[in-house]
């Protein structure tokens, strides 16, 4: 099963065209438009990113330190030896992993039941539910870092005192003190920030359901949980899948969260902080510019996997044609 | 034909707008340019003060720079190698100086100017501005944390640290005996650093033997019986519970909340915990009972026939190396830090003076009634490692000291004296 | 309109209270603590006990109005310029995708979403670096730039996306009555494509405002600065305070637009995404 759901739709408007007759000038012509029109957000789209990828790439050879420009020197990879040995590294290498996937899953399970609500709400109740659940998605994510921060604070947090009932929870717990704890507090603010995201694109996956087949199961007798997983989820495999891709890669670049939090205090650091800390912090641009290639090698990693072993299929879910 | 004029008028665009952002227009009297911390808006009003003391020879505008130390170091240092010129006056935290002083970023102090501001100046302000020897910023105001302390809890442990100064063993147990919670610094942060440099110190050690070594030769003193004494007592601290729960997130503002509770006994924080607290009062948030019960002294010491050496802090003036106008700017740097306005500062803003004689001011002595321990404090204060690497030093003892609670005299000094050492060899990740 | 059971009401009754305060309470809690005294922020309560303007003063007229308001300037002009020239460039290269036969249309779109996943951590440095030695650190424009590698690349997705479910006949018959591609694009397709244009604009707006990476690493004053990196300068009375009113209430004020804007076009906003997302 691949994406065949979603793919159709996608390649109607080229496949009316009746290009056979007027190839020749009429094609070079709208070969032309097409590269005038296009060309300048190509253009600048490559030159915001692989110019300063490329020159990270350059930069992560030498031993580099901002404040000491006159003893830089070329130390041919010895930056990507420091970085990949040291346990720090890692260490930020687990917890982001940890992250990622431990929020993309929540969020999967929330964002299909927001979808739920939204695909099936009645009409009355539609515009307040969609409207909330924008919310958290339109809010800027250090606003809603510092949201989460100042309720879980030992200090001046009420979560303490809200919830004393709960076992574990009381007035002299301090969130922010352990690693398990602030992981907790630092995951459910991204999975309350981006479960929006999420759940509009498993929308947009539910809504290519056909509706007739559902029907047919729940006159077959089917029960709701039977249509959820032999017609429904089949169907919107390819969504989930865009989905799951595209939060997996914007949690790995977390960063925010962190740092308005704990500042990668207890074990919470994270890599996108680790790279940042050394480059912007410590002005060590050598090293900093190794953790920064090394991110982004983790990122076309992760693409790569997803694209290959799990045939997520982006062209034609993204209407590529 | 058409392809090319809409090109050009792309570049155009660009540079159009290039130049905009390059040029700023320049009439008038030359304006500097004063980045300073932020505060309740004294720089604001000192700048303006100077302003029209200059008689139109020149002006001066403010910056804000961010709330934490180190992230106005990140903003200084990043313009400051890229050789701003919009840079004219800095108010610099002093760990960071020397980083700044050594590749030359700050423009030297004249010999004459040196003089006259380091006139009646308290010892640890001018050794937070000075390196390899020579005065490379200009002393602004000082800061030293005081043993602040609830009467009714002293009393009752017998001691009275206005008197006969304390040891950390004294307050501990005290703390300990009547369930108390004590105000230290535990956040992983500047603050944190403060803390292990005032124990190291007052135990007669020094966190760098070295200070003006290169980074690979930076030597630490924490393996020593100075650095076990100090993880002594901030383990023992964050194992017993005596910091409370919140002490792994403890910064200054939090230290004082907790020291306003009722279960708040003696804490080390800076004065700004008094204008704080009366405000707090005047508010209606908490009693008024409880100002007559806080008392304050000299920092704790860490033996007991061996005096403390305070933490210092402060802001020290430095001058853009790469500024147009150098002399206007130690000239203005010279009116920002007379007495008057010193005392002025430190009566509205609450950041002592570095200059003895604005402790003599009315304004001040009404406003912060400690104002003589705190001239008392400075003198004997100890400024944290003067080094080019401060950021790296302070980075890693924040991680290796923290949390608190696994502080081990036996273990940490020997941690993070190698963690350290391989991170200023560049064999390490911070 | 459909009638629902008692027992279907009051699951639709429980699942509403349970989104609602799901999505809002963070919210509510951040109004209700920008209302708190200072000196009354660590009394752990939800609802303030003395309620008060004190932290609203502060960043519109008092100490910290020469940080937030240049900051809010700067946060609506850098995005509604980084979000208008990246519509117009994504209109003009959606338009070409959408209906234009062209070799390098695949590419495009790769790189739209290549560019999409990029880590901007990755890419702060070098421009730091490079903005310093042209004149463009701290700028508007060295913010606009950069913006444009976070709104660019979703703006094509979803206006292609949308510009696919425009009926083309209309732009075929204008085009068989003698107007040239450029013309039919314009008479024809843009009523067709307003909305369409206005979703992504929202939508990149949210983004472009929602930065703090390149905002921190890329401005030091306040000629430049927008307002999620300048939560991190304020100060309380004194600089060991916490300036946790005073973060909240600019918290609230950059806030409210966004809250105004959802309430306004969420429908848009929905059909925006999910158009962009997976349909053709």
């Amino acid at each position: 099963m691949t994406s065949s759901a979603v793919a159709p739709g996608a390649t109607t408007s080229e496949n009316g065209e009746p290009r056979a007759a007027r190839r020749s000038d009429r094609a070079r012509d709208e070969a032309r438009l097409g590269w005038w029109l296009a060309g300048p957000a190509f253009v600048v789209m490559l030159a915001v990113t692989i110019y300063p990828i490329l020159q990270a790439f350059y930069d992560s050879l030498f031993s580099y330190r901002l404040t000491a420009p006159s003893d830089k020197e070329f130390n041919a990879g010895q930056n990507y030896v420091v970085v990949l040995s040291d346990p720090v590294f890692w260490q930020a290498f687990l917890v982001t992993a940890v992250i990622t996937i431990i929020t993309v899953l929540v969020e999967l399970v929330l964002g299909f039941f927001l979808a739920l609500v939204m695909h099936r709400a009645i009409r009355q109740l539609r515009g307040v539910l969609r409207t909330a659940i924008l919310v958290p998605y339109g809010i800027i994510t250090v606003v809603s870092a510092f949201a989460w921060f100042y309720a879980f604070d030992i200090n001046s947090g009420f979560v303490n005192h809200w919830f004393d009932w709960v076992p574990g929870i009381d007035p002299d717990l301090n969130w922010f003190a352990h690693q398990g704890t602030s992981l907790f507090v630092i995951m459910a603010s991204e999975i309350w920030k981006t479960t929006p995201f999420i759940s509009l694109l498993l929308l947009a996956g539910l809504s290519q359901v056909p509706g007739e087949l559902e029907e047919a199961a729940q006159v077959d007798g089917a029960t709701a949980w039977q249509r959820l997983q032999r017609v429904v989820l089949p169907n919107m495999k390819a969504a989930i899948m865009v989905a799951v891709l595209f939060r997996a890669l914007d949690a790995f670049r977390i960063f925010d969260n962190v740092f308005i939090m704990t500042n990668g205090a207890n074990g919470t650091d994270v890599l996108s902080l680790l790279a940042y800390r050394t480059s912007i912090g410590r002005l060590e641009i050598g090293l900093g510019s190794a953790i920064s290639v090394l991110l982004f090698l983790c990122v076309i990693g992760i693409c790569f996997v997803a694209i290959k072993l799990f045939k997520v299929d982006l062209a034609s879910a993204r209407g590529e044609g | 034909m058409r392809r090319r004029n809409r090109g050009m008028a792309a570049t155009a665009a660009l540079a159009l707008a290039l130049t905009l952002a390059a040029c700023a227009s320049e009439s008038g009297p030359p304006t500097l340019t004063w980045y300073i911390n932020p505060d309740n808006g004294g720089q604001v009003e000192i700048a303006s003060r100077c302003t029209e003391a200059a008689e139109g020879e020149y002006r001066i505008t403010t910056e804000v720079l961010p709330r934490d130390a180190a992230s106005q170091r990140e903003q200084l240092a990043r313009r400051l190698a890229a050789k701003d010129s919009s840079i004219d006056i800095m108010s610099l935290d002093p760990p960071f100086i020397p980083e700044l002083a050594e590749p030359g970023f700050l423009a030297p102090i004249p010999d004459d100017v040196a003089e006259a501001v380091t006139a009646d100046v308290v010892q640890g302000a001018i050794d937070g501005a000075t390196w390899r020897d020579e005065l490379v910023a200009i002393p602004f105001w000082a800061n030293t944390q005081l043993l602040w302390y609830r009467k009714s809890v002293a009393e009752k442990a017998g001691l009275d640290p206005s008197k006969e100064p304390v040891t950390w063993q004294q307050i501990m147990d005290a703390a300990a005996e009547q369930g108390k919670v004590l105000g230290v610094q535990g956040a992983k942060a500047e603050s944190l650093t403060v803390w292990i440099n005032a124990l190291v110190e007052s135990a007669g050690g020094h966190i760098i033997e070295n200070p003006e070594a290169p980074a690979d030769e930076v030597e630490l003193g924490l393996e020593s019986d100075a650095g076990r004494a100090a993880a002594e007592i901030i383990g023992t601290i964050g194992r017993e519970g005596l910091g409370g729960a919140g002490l792994p997130t403890a910064d200054e503002n939090a230290t004082m909340t907790v020291f306003q509770r009722d279960n708040g006994s003696f804490m080390v924080n800076w004065p700004f915990v008094w204008s704080a607290t009366n405000a707090a009062v005047e508010d209606g948030t908490l009693d008024a009972d409880l100002v007559d019960d806080i008392g304050w002294a000299i920092y704790p010491r860490v033996d007991e026939g061996t005096e403390a050496r305070p933490p210092y802090g402060g802001i020290n003036l430095g001058i853009g190396a790469f500024s147009a106008h150098v002399d206007f700017a130690l000239a203005a740097a010279q009116c920002i830090v007379s007495p008057e306005n010193q005392a002025y500062y430190f009566a509205t803003n609450g950041n002592p003076p570095a200059s003895t004689k604005a402790y003599d001011d009315e304004a001040v002595q009404e406003a912060f009634p400690m104002a003589d321990v705190i001239r008392e404090s400075l003198e004997n204060a100890a400024p944290r490692p003067q080094t080019p690497y401060y950021n790296e030093v302070s980075t890693g003892l924040q991680e290796t000291w923290h949390p608190p609670a696994s502080v081990d005299p036996e273990t940490t000094p020997t941690t993070s004296t190698d963690f350290i050492t391989a991170v200023l060899r560049g064999e390490a990740l911070l | 309109m459909r009638t629902l059971t008692t027992r279907a009401k009051v699951a639709w009754a429980v699942i509403t209270v349970v989104v609602l305060v799901w999505a809002l309470l963070p919210v509510v809690s951040i109004i209700a603590t920008s209302f708190k005294l200072p000196s009354q922020l660590n009394l752990g309560t939800f609802w303030p006990k003395t309620w008060t303007t004190t932290n609203y003063e502060q960043i519109f007229a008092g100490s910290a109005k020469d940080l937030f308001l240049p900051a809010l300037r700067n946060s609506i002009g850098i995005s509604l310029i980084a979000t208008f020239v990246a519509v117009v460039l994504a209109t003009l290269a959606a338009y070409a995708i959408a209906r234009l036969d062209f070799r390098g249309k695949k590419l495009i779109l790769t790189t739209a979403l290549g560019v999409s996943i990029f880590p901007v951590i990755s890419i702060v440095t070098p421009l730091f670096n490079l903005w310093r030695n042209i004149g463009l650190y701290d700028t508007w424009l060295g913010l606009i730039i950069p913006y444009l590698s976070l709104t660019l690349p979703i703006s094509i997705w979803t206006l292609a996306a949308f510009f696919r479910q425009i009926p083309w006949e209309l732009e075929q018959a204008a085009q068989v009555d003698g107007a040239t591609s450029w013309q039919a694009f314009r008479k024809a397709i843009v009523p067709l494509a307003a909305p369409g244009v206005f979703t992504t604009a929202l939508i990149a707006f949210f983004i472009a405002w929602n930065d703090f990476v390149y905002g921190i690493s890329l401005t030091s004053t306040s000629a430049a600065r927008p307002v999620p990196a300048a939560l991190a300068f304020f100060t309380g009375a004194s600089q060991f305070e916490e300036p946790t009113g005073a973060i909240s209430a600019a918290a609230v004020v950059v806030t409210i637009p966004v809250v105004i804007l959802v309430l306004l076009f969420q429908r848009q906003i929905v059909s925006g995404l999910t158009q962009g997302a997976v349909k053709g």
